[in-house]
């Protein structure tokens, strides 16, 4: 029994620091332009496909995939933003934030469209579990918890010591008296939007990684990445890292309990207990 | 020609709802100017046109000779009018030093030199650099709210309530700190509840009754008229 909880909370890091990633990006697109962007779970599908591509298309190894995931995900958020949500932000909170699940409907069945619904693999060498005691360890999932923990490390140096970064903490912290000093919030909008959808990006592909991928990846990916972002505090950079692997722990743990298809409602089970008990989040809402 | 006017400003939050309804004023360089006024006047409101946050509906702000009422904040800040808001004046999450960063956006290139000046200036923020802004005290945070607004070498500081919720000892402080930076020739226009020591401090004084130009003149001369004295400073007639 100690093994099998053991076996679990090593798999629920494992896959909360993959979910680690869309939650930043989520949270992160929160703390500075006011609203959840769902369209995050179509742009985890993209990264998915476009690290697809070039793993298997281009024969790329496993990690100059993850890049390209990352930079096509950024560069296809910042291009919807621009297009699709930026002209209605101005209208309001709802009107936004229905308008990210409409985009992330359009994006992810322009994904259909383009490779159909089949189940897709990435090409990795094939390796055995290492076993230590009673508990395995998959190589492949300490490869995708090194890439997504490099990826959040590299976030939170860019956030403490860039100027950017300060300044994208700044527009979160208090976007009037950013704009007063001449911090350029357009800018800085489309550079986070470019880094969150980016690693939702990443974070579609790394979950592929231990799967296979479709265009409903990231939809099913969402409520855990809400259910992170919301556990953490919505707007906390850190509360994401938090969550996610609070939810990945949780999710895995649950299988005690519940039988393993049952594992997403975990993720309405902590909404609904942090909304009720802790509405602000483990961290609170300060961005970083 | 004056360091900034603005003539006959309509301006409000909204369609009909002018807050300001022909406002003037005039800085010159080097001079402290308090506006006071009853609560609704249009205090802030008129600094928050100066500073580009509202638009006028009319008239026109130069500085310099230079129109900038049409300019967003950026591009006021940029030409030299640094704005202190009342409220939510620093960056709560940000440390005292990031702070100064980003008080010195416009001017990257000078950010180093300029925070050594502040800290030769403000040895209590010197302290305090690797603090997160929210944990100092009320005062601390208006120093360092104003020094975040020198960090841009501005020719015209706009403060909004500096003495807001402080204590009468911190308040003291805060308008000889006020008087010190407008000796290094810095112009500045300040918005006061507290009518008494912004008189005391100031060149020159506007009042503003309902978002008109009730009274303007020398501070000094203001403070000693009855009538000012008896409405806005709270004397009692036998003190008159």
């Amino acid at each position: 029994m100690l093994t099998d909880i053991v076996q679990l909370v090593l798999n629920g890091i494992m896959a909360g620091a993959i979910l680690a990633a869309p939650a930043i990006g989520f949270t992160a697109i929160y703390a500075v332009l006011r609203f959840p962007n769902f369209a995050v779970a179509s742009h985890a599908t993209i990264g998915a496909f476009a690290g697809y591509c070039a793993n298997v298309w281009l024969g790329l190894p496993l990690l100059p995939s993850a890049v390209v995931a990352f930079l096509v995900a950024g560069i296809v958020g910042v291009t919807s933003d621009s297009l699709v949500l930026r002209p209605l932000r101005s209208a309001g909170l709802i009107t936004t934030t229905i308008a990210s699940v409409a985009l992330t409907i359009a994006l992810e069945n322009l994904v259909r469209l383009g490779f159909g619904n089949a189940l897709r693999n990435y090409d990795l060498p094939i390796m055995r579990d290492w076993r230590f005691g009673g508990i395995r360890v998959g190589p492949q999932q300490l490869e995708d918890l090194a890439i997504s923990a490099a990826a959040v490390a590299a976030l939170f140096t860019f956030l403490a010591f860039t100027r950017l970064g300060k300044a994208m903490r700044a527009v979160a912290d208090n976007p009037t008296l950013a704009a007063i000093k001449g911090i350029d919030a357009d800018r800085i909008a489309r550079i986070v939007n470019f880094i969150a959808m980016g690693l939702a990006g990443l974070g579609g592909m790394l979950l592929g990684l231990d799967t296979s991928i479709d265009p409903l990846t990231g939809f099913r990916a969402i409520l855990a990445i809400f259910a992170a972002a919301v556990v953490g505090g919505l707007g906390s950079i850190p509360g994401a890292v938090v969550g996610a692997l609070t939810v990945g722990v949780a999710e895995e743990l649950s299988q005690l309990v519940l039988p393993s298809d049952y594992r997403t409602v975990v993720g309405f089970i902590a909404i609904l207990l942090v909304l009720s008990f802790r509405p602000r989040g483990i961290l609170g809402a300060r961005a970083y | 020609m004056s360091l900034l006017e603005a003539r006959d400003i309509v301006a409000g939050y909204g369609h009909g709802d002018e807050i300001l309804k022909g406002v003037h004023l005039t800085i010159e360089a080097d001079e402290i100017v308090a506006v006071i006024g009853p609560n609704g006047a249009g205090k802030s409101t008129l600094l928050k046109t100066i500073a580009g946050l509202l638009h006028p509906a009319q008239g026109r702000i130069t500085l310099r000779g230079e129109p900038i009422h049409r300019l967003p904040p950026r591009e006021v800040s940029r030409r030299g009018i640094a704005f202190v808001p009342q409220e939510r004046n620093i960056f709560a999450t940000l440390s005292v030093r990031e702070n100064l960063e980003m008080g010195g956006w416009l001017d990257p290139a000078a950010i180093r030199r300029r925070i050594d000046d502040v800290f030769a200036r403000f040895p209590m923020l010197a302290e305090r650099r690797g603090r997160a802004a929210r944990t100092l005290s009320g005062g601390q945070r208006q120093v360092l709210a104003m020094a975040m607004a020198l960090m841009v070498q501005p020719v015209l500081l706009l403060l909004d309530e500096p003495s807001a919720g402080l204590s009468p000892i911190a308040a003291e402080t805060l308008f000889a700190t006020i008087q010190a930076i407008n000796r290094d020739g810095i112009a500045i226009v300040m918005v006061e509840q507290n009518a008494t020591q912004a008189l005391a401090i100031a060149h020159r004084a506007t009042i503003l009754v309902d978002g008109r130009n009730n009274r303007d003149g020398a501070a000094a001369a203001l403070a000693a008229d009855p009538e000012i004295r008896r409405i806005f400073l709270g004397a009692t007639p036998t003190e008159l």
